[in-house]
């Protein structure tokens, strides 16, 4: 038995940095302040079934006429390399869910192969740095946040699910230096279209009718700046008003749902966040669940000036999209990082399967995407068995030490070999 | 490599050459005064020879930055790095890291290339209020700030709000107000061999008198918010406190807001707007200096590729007028003036002995511009957008105006002092999300790692 302290899980963007593992031969037994999602993580179980085992890919596999047959490393690099060299219009696809190694080796195989990467997330995120161009942010780490903020939102978000242990270590209950009684110190509110577990902690809780959102956001900021509501206003949007106007510090957590409402959603809530900053502080915070979706985005921002998906289709003058890839257009995808098959639509799953869109699917376990791919080739699971960067929510990056060994190779390695074999 | 360079006018005001000419020697990555022969002799007959230059308050790493390129669209890091280069650069400084972000920082200081990088660790005194009013622990202060320069990897020690002031009323009473923490400050630097860089501000130019040992006042053109601090500014020069300018473009509308709370008092404005008034003010303060005291800086959000301009305002009269008309000073910084304030004195201030000069033993961190010959030697607006020839480590990094090395080999610099944990360190750790361990800047994350003694 081996007792390993502060490990980081790479559960979910939260990043937990205070896992104590116990190890027996080598593998984790046992895990101390963890949520279940994160014990899932390090036993390799179903995400949102505990205890049912998710199956490993062992074996590099090439599927010819639906059987898969064990190959070669090598092997299902060359065919991967065929595969991708061949498309005409070839995607990269996924990597919210990969270190920040394997991001920067996916970028720079992506340039190379001139194919465009997709960010699993990019429909969430691209309206929020739009809305971002045009309202400007205020912006926080979740430090400052913890310490300082005294009224929290989770608006289409519900952290329980997409980040188990965000209330408990960032926002809520946690307690900070300014907030030392925790949710005492705090008011919180949440605004969904569904109930959620968060009903009970949250006053108010806004039920909205779907697509009613940005409306509400509006009705809010007409609230705040005194006008009177019109009639078709979204109910309760005077509570919501007055829970705002009552903060010394601010934030509101956007969560996938938000993406739901449309495009307009984020930019109406950037707009009442600017407004409230003009007399407080007031975080406009999306919660992205997987565990690297801020690396992938600091490294596109860094590498090519822009948040949007990069398109090198013209080398000379490579593009980045906003709007999510027509997969119709797409003739291969490489995913990693993301289960596509799992995501998309069952339509889409259709269409790829009809033009028999060949897949190359790197993951550590057998998943829908896996089960239909061209090409599989196993990784490591990255933090766990393998070193590797991730940020934080808040954009913070934290090194994860790997605390088991891997039986194969990391997700960076494998996409770096791809690219040497192009 | 060894190499000659020949025929150039070197500039040196830390050997007191002004422009004459001579060979300067270089042996694997130093200045050497002899050489037996050298594998490639450099012409740099009517060109200038001068140390790399040494940007001082560059926020190419703050946390938050990436949310400009939203903005203004770039430039990205790679291009950063280039811009740097073409410049005549070697050293970038990152002024804002804080212990939380310090990994980012390091990050992305490391995907900027060609240039050696470094940071500094700011400070802030809230984490300290009560240890500062009780002498007895001023030990354990400068004990726990050497701890923090080596775990986060930092340069130097930097102070934006040189005060406590809390948010929150409840904490009032625990305020330090700017006259007694510079007090507090100057007896602890003296007592335990610290150097602030403080955050020029108001407040901290219009103190009495500031402890030359001390401090270093960055950004000095955020203090000129009325007339008065120009004058008291100038005083604390003469008095022999250094200081970087901190000259800016105008930029009256900005466009959106992008503000990030690093836990200070006030939030860190990455995207403020620059009037006028305030860009001239700042000018003007650099050209009525005559001492050896202020360095260059440009404040954020001047972009690089703008420093030239900057450049251009303080070497030649005739274009500053272009954009000031014909009311500014009627000074010219000479071309020693200009290389003390971009090489030789940022260098002293970073404490980076070996560079920022060319005697014997500097590293060979060298930048040759062309110089148009009149009556005197002047440097075109042209030869200071793109250096004729770039000496890196005693690598040629671009050579006849081209880039022929762009990943050459750079380094971060910070400081090792093999401090110990203390019960101040556990204090200031106590409020974080992060364990300290996770704080702490691991290898991986930066890089490669030069630690000064
Ligand atoms: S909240 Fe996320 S990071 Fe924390 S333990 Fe759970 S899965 Fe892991």
């Amino acid at each position: 038995m081996e007792l390993k302290e502060s490990i980081i899980c790479p559960g979910c963007a939260c990043l937990c940095d205070d896992l104590d593992i116990i190890l027996e031969n080598g593998r984790p037994v046992a895990i101390h302040n963890v949520c279940t999602w994160g014990v899932g993580k390090f036993l390799a179980e179903k995400k949102l079934r505990p205890n049912k085992e998710r199956r490993r890919l062992t074996d590099p596999q090439i599927s010819r006429h639906g059987r898969a047959e064990k190959v070669s490393y090598e092997a299902a690099l060359g065919e991967a390399a065929a595969i991708l060299t061949q498309a005409r219009r070839p995607v990269i696809y996924g990597l919210a869910n990969s270190g920040a190694w394997a991001q920067e080796a996916a970028l720079a195989l992506t340039a190379n192969l001139k194919a465009r990467l997709e960010p699993a997330d990019l429909a969430f995120m691209a309206p929020f740095y739009q809305a971002v161009q045009k309202h400007g942010l205020f912006w926080a780490p979740l430090e400052v946040i913890r310490d300082e903020a005294d009224a929290v939102v989770y608006w289409g978000a519900n952290p329980l699910h997409s980040c188990p242990r965000h209330a408990v270590r960032y926002a809520v209950f946690a307690r900070g230096r300014f907030t030392e009684r925790g949710i005492e110190d705090r008011q919180v509110a949440a605004v969904d279209i569904y109930r959620t577990e968060l009903a009970g902690i949250c006053h108010p809780y806004i039920q909205i009718d779907p697509f009613q959102e940005a409306a509400l956001a509006e009705a809010v900021m007409a609230s705040l700046n005194g006008h009177p509501a019109s009639e078709d206003a979204p109910a309760d949007a005077d509570k919501l008003a007055a829970f705002f106007a009552n903060a010394a510090y601010g934030v509101i957590f956007c969560g996938r749902g938000v993406a739901y409402g449309g495009p307009q959603v984020f930019d109406r809530l950037a707009a009442l966040a600017a407004r409230l900053n003009e007399k407080k502080p007031f975080v406009l915070f999306p919660l992205s669940g997987d565990f690297n979706s801020a690396g992938l985005y600091e490294l596109l921002l860094r590498e090519t000036g822009s948040p949007f998906a990069p398109d090198f289709a013209d080398p000379a003058a490579p593009t980045s999209q906003a709007s999510p890839v027509d997969f119709q257009e797409v003739d291969a995808v490489l995913v990693t990082g993301a289960d596509l098959l799992w995501f998309l639509q069952a339509e889409q799953v259709q269409d790829l399967k009809k033009r028999q869109v060949p897949i190359v699917a790197l993951s550590p376990f057998a998943d829908r995407t896996t089960a239909q791919a061209r090409v599989c080739l196993p990784v490591a699971l990255d933090g766990i068995e393998a070193a590797e960067i991730a940020y934080r929510m808040d954009g913070l990056p934290v090194l994860l030490r790997p605390v088991a060994s891997a039986s194969a190779p990391p997700a960076h390695r494998v996409l770096a070999d791809l690219n040497l074999f192009l | 490599m060894r190499l000659k360079i020949t025929g150039g006018r070197i500039y040196d005001p830390a050997s007191g050459w002004q422009g004459e000419v001579r060979d300067l020697l270089i042996e694997g990555d130093r200045v050497v005064s002899r050489l037996t022969a050298a594998d490639r002799i450099i012409d740099a007959k009517r060109k200038m020879v001068v140390a790399g230059g040494i940007d001082l308050g560059a926020q190419v790493a703050t946390y938050g930055a990436t949310f400009l390129y939203l903005l203004n669209g770039g430039p990205t890091l790679r291009e950063l790095g280039l811009a740097y280069a073409f410049l005549g650069y070697t050293h970038v400084h990152e002024p804002f890291l804080t212990p939380v972000t310090a990994a980012l920082v390091h990050r992305r200081l490391a995907a900027l290339p060609i240039v050696d990088v470094s940071a500094s660790l700011v400070l802030n005194l809230r984490d300290l209020d009560a240890w500062l009013k009780d002498r007895d622990r001023w030990g354990e202060i400068a004990e726990t700030i050497r701890f923090l320069l080596e775990k986060t990897r930092s340069l130097d020690v930097r102070l934006v709000e040189p005060f406590v002031r809390y948010r929150q009323e409840f904490y009032a009473h625990r305020n330090i107000y700017p006259d007694e923490a510079l007090d507090i400050l100057t007896r602890l630097a003296l007592d335990h061999r610290l150097k602030f860089i403080v955050q020029a501000s108001p407040d901290v130019v219009n103190a009495s008198y500031l402890e030359p040992r001390a401090f270093h006042l960055a950004g000095l053109s955020q203090a000129l918010q009325n007339g008065g601090a120009g004058a008291a500014a100038l005083r604390h020069l003469d008095a022999g406190v250094t200081a970087d300018c901190g000259l800016y473009l105008p930029r009256p509308d900005p466009g959106p807001q992008i503000k990030v709370d690093l836990g200070w008092y006030q939030p860190l404005n990455l995207n403020p707007a620059i009037f006028r008034q305030q860009a001239r003010d700042a000018l003007d303060l650099a050209l009525s200096y005559q001492g050896h005291n202020l360095a260059f800086s440009a404040m954020a959000p001047t972009p690089v590729r703008e420093y030239p301009e900057l450049f251009t305002w303080l070497l030649d009269r005739t274009l500053r007028q272009k954009t000031w008309g014909k009311e500014t000073a009627e000074r010219e910084y000479s071309l020693s003036d200009w290389t003390r304030a971009t090489r030789t004195l940022p260098a002293q201030i970073l404490g980076l002995t070996d560079r920022g000069h060319l005697q014997p033993g500097a590293r060979a961190d060298v930048a040759i511009y062309d110089l148009s010959e009149g009556k005197k030697p002047r440097l075109s607006p042209a030869s200071l957008r793109r250096v004729h020839t770039l000496i890196k480590g005693g690598e040629i990094v671009i050579d006849n105006f081209q880039l022929v090395k762009p990943d050459a080999a750079k380094a971060t610099y910070f400081r090792r002092t093999e401090a110990q944990a203390t019960a101040l360190v556990a204090d200031i750790c106590q409020y974080r999300s992060f364990r300290p361990e996770s704080l702490w800047v691991p290898d991986e994350l930066g890089g490669p790692w030069v630690g000064m003694d």
